[in-house]
């Protein structure tokens, strides 16, 4: 019948041309734009110059390991992993306490976790701050450096480990647990062979943003170390605001290639087995 | 057979629960549970959801502590044992397969948390006794023979996801078998298959059973399937256990009224026993084989459909009219109007609808148990003060239970959630009363209405009374002090505990 043909069709699938949209605009395109100033030069030319600058330092690439570029970058992935290592051991005794407790009101005591996001970030890093120039260990070695570095990540991103892995332990059904043991399994048993796996994909959620975010964060390192740590974030600003559009391109490549990497690594390109987890990516 | 029993002797015995309680925050989940279990019955706990019978499971498992009494385990009391010490498995109800892990590895968890003793000899030639892991090929073997038994052999590899209802059940099932439990708890296994699906696995853990030989505690709500698998079958209510006996024995000689109601079709009567193999119901007498009440006692008689016969109306007992024939497949179901009374009748032959007939019941096919009290249930009355006028007494009362969101306002009147203005005087209801919920005084004005101690009985924890009227209403409750028969009291009711519903026009089953 040719009315119904006629007739408006409304489908789910139109809500997401606003994201898609969103995503074209903001995302897609930039990208594009990002790799067009990494392989031009001035005079809009393609060129490799910008890759072998990175690579080789101006000299050769036995350079590139005792280059600043690469220092800044193994310095940058040292921090992420210690944030994210540390990020996790204290978060994950914190979601299971809580997810775990029996108390009727969970999602308080989780506040407590979440709260002080609702504090400027910047002001809590400036508190952090004033906080070791007051015990004393602002700006006091490279060493310490870097350990205030690595405590202004967690400080700032424990909430995001803590979340995903919360909202993956709680929807663990009990009776898993119940039938470990009921199979033999003594507790601590039972909680590295059922919990403990069910929960990873909150965990990986958990670590992609932590280690990622604390790459590019360099308002923390630049706040806390009186900018003598410099990580990756830092390396790209110092370049774009120094009117180095192409050589900062071609370094927010390499970082893509870094996310890439580990998205892909903890298999965050696999399609979600679980349907119960869903959305805990999201975090 | 398993029989609820004082703890005495252990003969083939493998589990025992004596004076088994339960309570959750202070409600009484199971009360008094006392059973005990041979080895290699397949027994049943089969009830209303609610009833307790999965908690029970649960304590036979470990998964929770009973509040008083032990449970024996060959003898010995595992009461507080945890569950992984425990030498039995569960089959849950969803099954509870680890969902990360493939079904090798689902089946083999069991048997890689197992450790066996092995002696071996040291380097300086001592003999000494360590716990081993159970070696590989031990493992994979035994999952092979596991998944055999199930029909699941070559699913190894297939992860949990992939498989459908029916296997995960399998499954699950060979999960708990090959740890080779000494009892194997199966907690509504069949509960999310579909009904065809149900009956084949029904019969299939039947077999399973007898090949196997170990003991199965199955929990079900289904009473067909519970008649169809079961040596015995523990039917319960309320966690108290109503009934243990043979299939055939619950369904033939049920216990009290709730066992009948809840197994099979039953036509249930109140009646009374003018003498030993005589009782009367729906107003007529009817022979019977049960004696030893006394004298005009009260009693519920159950009559199964399939007993009731039908004659031609001049032979009959009850004479009455069908109101209704449905075709079953193997049986049509016929129902009959007697006076007040609605008869449901199986039968192979069909009367016609509007045909008089009439019914008689043969002396084996009428039950008679005795009458239990549970609450009080009078007619009653709303009057004009919103007081409720009951079982010889008026009684104050809350109206607004009548029509939920409800209120009064300044002049007594009822104001309903959508704001109707509703005079309730003269309104009729139906009122229940808790036995526990009446107390006594001897003072006759502080109560709503006034009798005599017409019978105490001691039940244990507290005296049974019965209060008789004037106009002979009864009221029966339970109090823990001791009065004297003939005592003249007044009986109280808190206005709380006065449930009433609105009087509906009531369909004639009794």
């Amino acid at each position: 019948m040719t009315t119904a043909k006629l007739k408006p069709h409304f489908s789910r699938k139109l809500l997401a041309i606003p994201y898609a949209l969103f995503l074209a605009i903001f995302v897609v395109v930039p990208l594009f734009i990002v790799l067009y100033y990494a392989f031009t030069d001035d005079n809009n030319v393609f060129t490799w110059d910008y890759l072998i600058l990175f690579f080789t330092d101006g000299g050769s690439l036995a350079q590139f390991f005792s280059s600043p570029i690469f220092q800044t970058i193994s310095l940058s992935l040292f921090i992420s992993l210690m944030s994210t290592i540390v990020c996790l051991l204290i978060a994950y005794p914190v979601a299971y306490i809580i997810a775990n407790c029996k108390l009727k009101n969970k999602s308080t005591l989780l506040l407590m976790f979440i709260v002080p996001m609702w504090v400027n970030f910047v002001l809590r890093i400036n508190a952090l701050k004033e906080f070791f120039v007051w015990i004393g260990t602002y700006n006091k070695s490279d060493a310490w450096n870097i350990i205030n570095t690595i405590i202004g990540m967690v400080y700032d991103f424990l909430p995001f480990m803590i979340l995903p892995i919360y909202t993956t332990i709680i929807k663990i059904d009990k009776s898993y647990l119940e039938a470990a043991k009921d199979l033999g399994a003594t507790a601590p048993k039972a909680f590295l062979k059922v919990t403990l796996p069910l929960s990873k994909s909150g965990i990986i959620s958990g670590i992609s943003m932590v280690f990622l975010p604390s790459m590019t964060n360099y308002v923390v390192s630049n706040y806390l170390t009186y900018r003598n740590v410099k990580i990756f974030g830092k390396l790209i600003d110092d370049y774009f605001s120094g009117d180095l559009w192409h050589d900062g391109s071609f370094v927010a490549l390499v970082l893509l290639l870094f996310m890439f990497l580990v998205t892909w690594l903890t298999g965050g390109f696999e399609a979600d087995e679980q349907s119960e987890t869903r959305g805990t990516s999201l975090w | 057979m398993a029989k609820a029993t004082s703890p005495v002797e252990n003969n083939g015995k493998i589990i025992e629960l004596v004076d088994v309680c339960k309570q959750f925050d202070g409600v009484t989940i199971v009360e008094n549970f006392n059973l005990y279990v041979r080895k290699g019955e397949f027994i049943t706990f089969l009830g209303p959801s609610g009833c307790g019978k999965t908690t029970t499971l649960r304590m036979i498992a470990g998964f929770e502590l009973p509040t008083s009494g032990k449970i024996l385990l060959n003898g010995k009391d595992i009461s507080a044992l945890p569950p992984h010490l425990r030498p039995v498995n569960t089959v849950f109800q969803k099954y509870a397969l680890f969902p990360h892990l493939n079904v090798f590895e689902n089946v083999a968890f069991g048997l890689k948390q197992k450790r066996v003793e092995t002696t071996y000899t040291d380097k300086k030639g001592n003999t000494k006794v360590k716990m081993e892991k159970l070696p590989k090929a031990i493992i994979a073997e035994k999952v092979k023979k596991a998944l055999e038994i199930v029909d699941l052999s070559g699913f190894e590899k297939r992860s949990i996801a992939t498989l459908s209802g029916g296997q995960q059940q399998r499954i699950a099932i060979a999960r708990a078998i090959v740890n080779e439990p000494e009892i194997l708890l199966l907690d509504e296994p069949l509960g999310a298959l579909d009904l065809k699906m149900r009956k084949e696995m029904q019969l299939e853990l039947k077999a399973m059973h007898k090949r196997l030989g170990i003991t199965f505690i199955y929990v079900t709500h289904d009473q067909e399937e519970a008649l169809t698998m079961s040596d015995t079958i523990v039917v319960m209510s309320d966690g108290a256990i109503q009934q243990i006996g043979t299939p055939e024995m619950i369904y033939n000689e049920p216990k009290n009224t709730f066992v009948a109601d809840f197994i099979g079709e039953s036509n249930i009567f109140s009646g009374v026993m003018p003498k030993d193999n005589q009782v009367r119901f729906c107003g007529k007498a009817f022979e019977c084989l049960d004696g030893g009440f006394e004298k005009d006692e009260p009693v519920d008689v159950v009559v199964r459909p399939e007993d009731v016969i039908i004659t031609s109306p001049e032979q009959g007992i009850l004479k009455g009219k069908v109101t209704s024939v449905i075709f079953k497949g193997i049986h049509y179901q016929i129902l009959v109007q007697c006076g007040r009374y609605e008869i449901e009748i199986q039968s192979t032959s069909a009367p016609k609808v509007g045909e008089s007939v009439g019914l008689t019941v043969q002396p084996d096919g009428i039950h008679v148990m005795k009458k239990v009290f549970r609450v009080n249930k009078f007619s009653g009355v709303i009057t004009k003060r919103n007081t409720v006028e009951f079982g010889d007494g008026e009684f104050e009362c809350d109206v607004t239970q009548l029509y939920p969101g409800s209120h009064l306002d300044e002049e007594g009147y009822l104001i309903t959630a959508k704001g109707e203005k509703l005079d309730l005087t003269d309104t009729e209801v139906n009122v229940e009363v808790g036995l526990h919920d009446i107390t006594m005084s001897d003072d006759p004005d502080v109560g709503g209405a006034q009798g005599n101690i017409i019978s105490l009985i001691y039940k244990s924890e507290y005296y049974r009374y019965i209060v008789r009227t004037e106009n002979e209403e009864d009221y029966v409750l339970a109090c823990e002090d001791l009065w004297n028969e003939n005592d003249r009291v007044s009986l109280i009711v808190p206005k709380e505990k006065i449930k009433m519903t609105l009087k509906v026009a009531e369909g004639g089953k009794q």
